[in-house]
């Protein structure tokens, strides 16, 4: 249960979005980025367009336990101490507490959708969704009205591997679509952060096979920090 | 060390960056380092144009012409071949030692790109590693492979992103010189590190020097 869901009297959802290029809201791609890139981004919010640099998403596991929530926690404390945006995808869990502790210590947040903006998924987090898409930012690729299906949420992983100078898995299954997002990190030749706590989990066949691919082990969230621009994506060189 | 063939490796480099230090000029510097490794921008101060990082350094490399001192690396029958990442890589992943090497190549800086060096098996990043668990020339060499069938080139440059002590150079050279014995090689990697912050001077800073094998099985590389 998302500790915002309780607060009573909030607004209803903005009617206010805008509708961007990618590069609007990131600067130029190269040509790996341009692969899956969308052509039109839907957005709610206040953050600055183009986006604040850097940006970090943490991810993992709806279904939780209390010490991923906890290292959560650390490491979005830690990234938002030094000014990182926080991204995630607004599902229960890991997610869930990115944000929260995000908008908790000042920091800002952005929430990349599986759905249209129009939609709320999980229910339980609609006032959460409503107080990122008032004070923060919230990116749909779908248009409002896209039917909700289960592809969309693979889809969405990708975008939030290209949106984030980096990215750091918290805790996930065999089977977690924060794989999918994993995988494209790697591929854009983004930092992809395995947390540590993960490797004691001797079940899970995709650890050893993304560290050969080039993930890192994280143990300190200010590995993540050394390894982020400052500058965004375009950087003035005088000769 | 008796199947490394080269023990010393000439090498030229653009530019350089320091990992520590906190003036603007070194805080760019890192800035830079960043972009490149994941093929940012570079907007050009006067024009306000903004280019490929990999285009950038080919059109700097361009400019400067024989005023580099490894201008003679890069002769019009020079094959380019690309350093392999440390890790494995999935198809269609970013390459920047070979999207380096192309744009090189496009301004014909260089004849052609000849991605022949494959990684077979991952080793440790060394930028992530503690010192004593870097990986040495020796195991880079044993986890390359030279693919495909290419006529044996009159000289080949490796082209590297960044260089620090010179290993991955160093074992892919020893690689090459396996399939290609006649070759001269040579590595170019466009930044170098400079792990003493007092050192570094500023990001456009060229030179060419050499990477030695030591007795150790690691390298030294000056300057």
């Amino acid at each position: 249960m998302s500790k915002f869901s309780n607060e009573i009297g909030w607004i209803q959802l903005g009617k206010k979005y805008s509708d961007y290029t990618l590069e609007d809201l990131l600067g130029p791609l190269n040509e790996v980025e341009r692969k899956y890139a969308p052509k039109r981004l839907f957005v709610s919010g206040e953050l600055t367009i183009p986006l604040p640099s850097p940006r970090a998403s943490i991810i993992g596991s709806r279904k939780a336990s209390s010490k991923g929530l906890e290292a959560t926690k650390f490491i979005a404390k830690t990234l938002v101490k030094e000014k990182a945006v926080i991204v995630s995808g607004l599902a229960e869990g890991i997610d869930t507490a990115a944000h929260e502790t995000a908008i908790e210590e000042g920091g800002n947040t952005i929430a990349v959708l599986g759905t249209s903006l129009d939609k709320f998924y999980p229910k339980k987090n609609t006032l959460l969704q409503e107080i990122i898409m008032r004070h923060h930012l919230a990116i749909s690729q779908f248009p409002v009205g896209y039917p909700t299906q289960r592809k969309n949420f693979v889809i969405r992983n990708r975008l939030m591997a290209l949106i984030s100078d980096a990215s750091i898995i918290v805790e996930a299954g065999n089977t977690s679509g924060s794989l999918h997002q994993g995988w494209e990190a790697l591929r854009l030749g983004r930092p992809l952060f395995i947390w540590h706590s993960i490797l004691k989990n001797t079940d899970l066949i995709w650890t050893k096979k993304m560290l050969q691919y080039g993930a890192m082990i994280l143990t300190d969230p200010n590995e993540v920090l050394e390894s982020l621009p400052t500058s965004g994506r375009i950087l003035m060189v005088t000769p | 060390m008796t199947f490394m063939k080269i023990a010393e490796l000439e090498f030229g480099s653009l530019l350089s960056y320091t990992p520590r230090g906190h003036s603007p000029s070194s805080i760019h510097a890192r800035n830079f380092m960043n972009l490149l490794k994941t093929e940012g921008f570079v907007k050009d101060a006067t024009t306000g144009r903004a280019v490929l990082m990999s285009e950038w350094v080919a059109e700097t490399i361009q400019q400067y012409g024989k005023e580099l001192p490894f201008s003679h690396f890069f002769q019009p029958t020079t094959i380019l071949v690309p350093a392999p990442k440390s890790s494995l890589m999935q198809p269609n992943t970013l390459w920047v030692p070979e999207k380096i090497a192309s744009a090189l190549a496009a301004k014909g800086i260089g004849a052609k790109v000849q991605p022949c060096l494959k990684r077979v098996n991952p080793v440790p990043k060394a930028a992530t590693s503690l010192a004593c668990d870097r990986p040495l020339p020796l195991h880079h060499y044993r986890s390359l492979r030279v693919v495909g069938t290419i006529p044996q080139p009159d000289e080949i440059v490796i082209v590297d992103d960044i260089i620090t002590r010179g290993s991955t150079l160093m074992g892919a050279a020893n690689r090459l010189a396996d399939a290609f014995p006649e070759s001269k090689i040579r590595a170019f990697a466009v930044m170098r590190t400079i792990s003493n912050p007092d050192k570094f001077n500023q990001l456009i800073d060229p030179v060419i020097g050499n990477i030695e094998l030591r007795s150790f099985g690691d390298t030294i590389r000056r300057p």
